[in-house]
């Protein structure tokens, strides 16, 4: 997957461009509204991450000139402007997704991830883990063709554990995928403990849950 | 008390007094008149019967006789010529009793002693005090009912001039001063007054709150940006812990120290985009168009931090009218408003605590939601700072950066909700939050 990063914040682009390389996308980076106008006319990306506030132009404008040229990729707001207008104008201007910086970039991955499988129209929606089944479209976790009810909120916590299997993620970043930044300052809270403790109850009637670890000070991890 | 009325009641009181002064001095007064008059006229006709003398000879009174006497019919008044007996010399006015045909009566007496041809002779001119009294009362009537209505025409006079000229006061304090919220818009128009010291009041306030104005949006502005600037270099942060984190060769110290950062970074990016919300907020950068049933809201509220109230223990009991509809909000403001309530209700709670949300509709159009808890409430002295930003708990064990409730006052002031806060150490705390319906 190719994707290019246009950021005139020339740090963030690379911590972005590290990540994602880690994670296997091919990046391209821009710093301004010219350059990054120019390497979005030329090449095609799966993914193009533009960033609203250029030093010599508004992301919104690239958007605007190609979106018609490039139906396929997956164009990604990125911006420190929070506004609902904003959103709205870049979500109208045919973007896919929209982040406010400052983001986890396990969440960008996700959207990413979750977009594509939209746009490619991936039919794979179901993931098994240990005995059970999860279907990530219809929101459902099976054992034995027996529906299991998750609340929403631990549906998302345990689909997005799924999605980034293997790998430790933080109280922070479930937290912040699952409730947004809007200002809930109780970052100390342990909400998500307590829903993954629900998790387990609920599913370890059916079988076992050992593939959902506690990591000591960290946070969780799904190993498969 | 109204400045008018200060103004006229001192007006109407000095008038009142200057004329209580001059009643209690009118008997006297007017005795004084009548009594300088009498001497005039008495004078008057001592020199016209000197005049009479001089031209046509004493003969012309006396005709041969002694003396001369003469009186009116109701002897008010008398005359008397005589040839004066002692050696005295006469020039006098006094108050002196007469017997006039047996009557015994008051007179005032001018007696006048002449030569007449080498002869001393005695004029009396007398006019009896009855007489000279006799205006007294029916004057000092007079003048008491000229003077009440005086008073009363110039207390009106004084209403009616002294509301004119206070008006401009009233406009400055009711167009500047009263009910004013921050910050003040429409401040151009000036009070219309001739009255310089009131141009002036006027002049300073307008300045006062330009520079009010000025310091306010300059202050918002920089909330807005030093919290918005903080954006950029905390994501750089955030990615980089991120891919540091990553990292499989990373001692488990490491990683937890990485890891204690990305928290401390997380509060930092919390406060930020708290102040962000305050400042647009203050802003109004949200639009107030939807329209919000208060029961829906709380149920979505519970909803979200159910878990919470599971770690304590706490039992919730939500008790709100079905048919109340919010109009022209804003549902995430609000949302947010009554989650940092119910948020800060579970947080200073106690294990196995209650909380209670009920609503009351006040009057036809004031429909009012209570969350109360059976927390640790908050001191009385602490009371009016809670709102304020960053403020310090002084218990400790709470952790908090002081700005839930800052947010809960911007969306309530924004929204021009009223929010009363009544607390009892020990016992809990109760929020009541305040709804214009219309």
């Amino acid at each position: 997957m190719k994707v290019l990063i246009i950021e005139d914040e020339k740090t963030l682009a690379y911590e972005m461009e590290t990540f994602l390389k880690k994670a296997f996308y091919v990046c391209d980076l821009a710093h301004t509204f010219h350059d990054g106008l120019e390497k979005a006319q030329i090449n095609s990306y799966d993914f193009i991450l533009i960033d609203l506030g250029l030093p010599d132009g508004d992301g919104l404008d690239i958007l605007k000139k190609i979106k018609k040229s490039h139906p396929e990729a997956v164009f990604i707001i990125i911006t420190a402007r929070g506004n609902l207008e904003d959103k709205i104008t870049g979500l109208d201007l045919g973007a896919d997704d929209y982040l406010a910086k400052p983001f986890y970039l396990l969440e960008l991955q996700s959207r990413m991830q979750a977009i594509a499988r939209r746009k490619f129209n991936v039919q794979d929606e179901l993931l098994t883990i240990g005995d059970f089944e999860i279907d990530i479209q219809k929101r459902l976790v099976i054992h034995n063709k027996q529906e299991i009810e998750l609340s929403r909120k631990e549906f998302d916590l345990l689909s997005y554990l799924l999605l980034h299997k293997n790998r430790v993620l933080t109280r922070m970043q479930l937290s912040e995928h699952i409730w947004g930044t809007f200002a809930d300052v109780d970052y100390d809270s342990n909400y998500i403990d307590a829903h993954i403790k629900n998790i387990r109850k609920k599913l370890n009637v059916l079988a076992s849950t050992e593939w959902l670890e506690t990591v000591r000070g960290v946070g969780y991890r799904i190993r498969k | 008390m109204k400045l008018a009325t200060k103004l006229l009641l001192f007006i109407a009181g000095s008038k009142l007094a200057v004329a209580a002064l001059f009643i209690l001095l009118l008997p006297f007064l007017v005795d004084q008149i009548a009594s300088e008059y009498t001497n005039y006229i008495l004078k008057e006709q001592q020199e016209k019967v000197m005049d009479i003398v001089a031209e046509n000879g004493i003969q012309h009174y006396l005709q041969g006789e002694d003396s001369y006497g003469s009186y009116t019919l109701l002897k008010e008044e008398y005359i008397a010529l005589e040839p004066h007996q002692e050696k005295t010399i006469l020039d006098t006015i006094k108050d002196t009793k007469r017997i006039i045909e047996g009557d015994t009566l008051n007179y005032r007496v001018l007696s006048y002693t002449f030569n007449y041809q080498n002869k001393p002779y005695l004029l009396e001119v007398g006019k009896t005090l009855a007489s000279i009294h006799q205006y007294n009362q029916p004057l000092q009537r007079f003048a008491l009912y000229v003077l009440i209505s005086l008073i009363v025409f110039t207390v009106l006079i004084d209403v009616t001039f002294t509301r004119l000229l206070v008006k401009p006061l009233g406009q400055i304090i009711k167009t500047r001063l009263v009910n004013r919220k921050f910050p003040f818009k429409d401040q151009d128009t000036k009070i219309n007054t001739s009255t310089t010291d009131f141009t002036y009041l006027d002049e300073s306030i307008l300045i006062l709150m330009k520079q009010i104005n000025e310091a306010f949006a300059k202050e918002r502005e920089f909330t807005a940006n030093a919290s918005h600037e903080l954006m950029t270099p905390i994501s750089i942060l955030q990615h980089k812990l991120e891919n540091l984190l990553r990292d499989e060769d990373l001692s488990e110290s490491a990683e937890l120290g990485i890891l204690e950062t990305m928290k401390t970074l997380d509060r930092l990016k919390k406060i930020s985009s708290s102040l962000l919300l305050i400042s647009r907020i203050d802003n109004e950068q949200f639009v107030k168009k939807d329209e919000v049933k208060p029961i829906a809201l709380l149920q979505d509220i519970l909803e979200e931090i159910s878990h919470r109230l599971e770690e304590k223990n706490i039992q919730i009991h939500l008790n709100l009218k079905e048919d109340v509809l919010l109009k022209q909000v804003n549902q995430d403001l609000l949302f947010q408003l009554f989650y940092n309530l119910i948020n800060n209700a579970i947080k200073f709670n106690k294990e196995k605590g209650s909380i209670e949300i009920f609503d009351e509709l006040l009057s036809f159009n004031q429909y009012q939601i209570t969350v109360k808890d059976t927390g640790r409430g908050i001191a009385k002295a602490q009371i009016p700072f809670i709102f304020n930003r960053f403020r310090k708990s002084d218990q400790a064990e709470n952790p908090g950066y002081g700005l839930g409730l800052a947010i809960v006052k911007s969306i309530a002031s924004y929204h021009q909700i009223t929010i009363q806060v009544s607390s009892e150490l020990g016992k809990g705390t109760s929020f009541k939050v305040l709804f214009n319906l219309f």
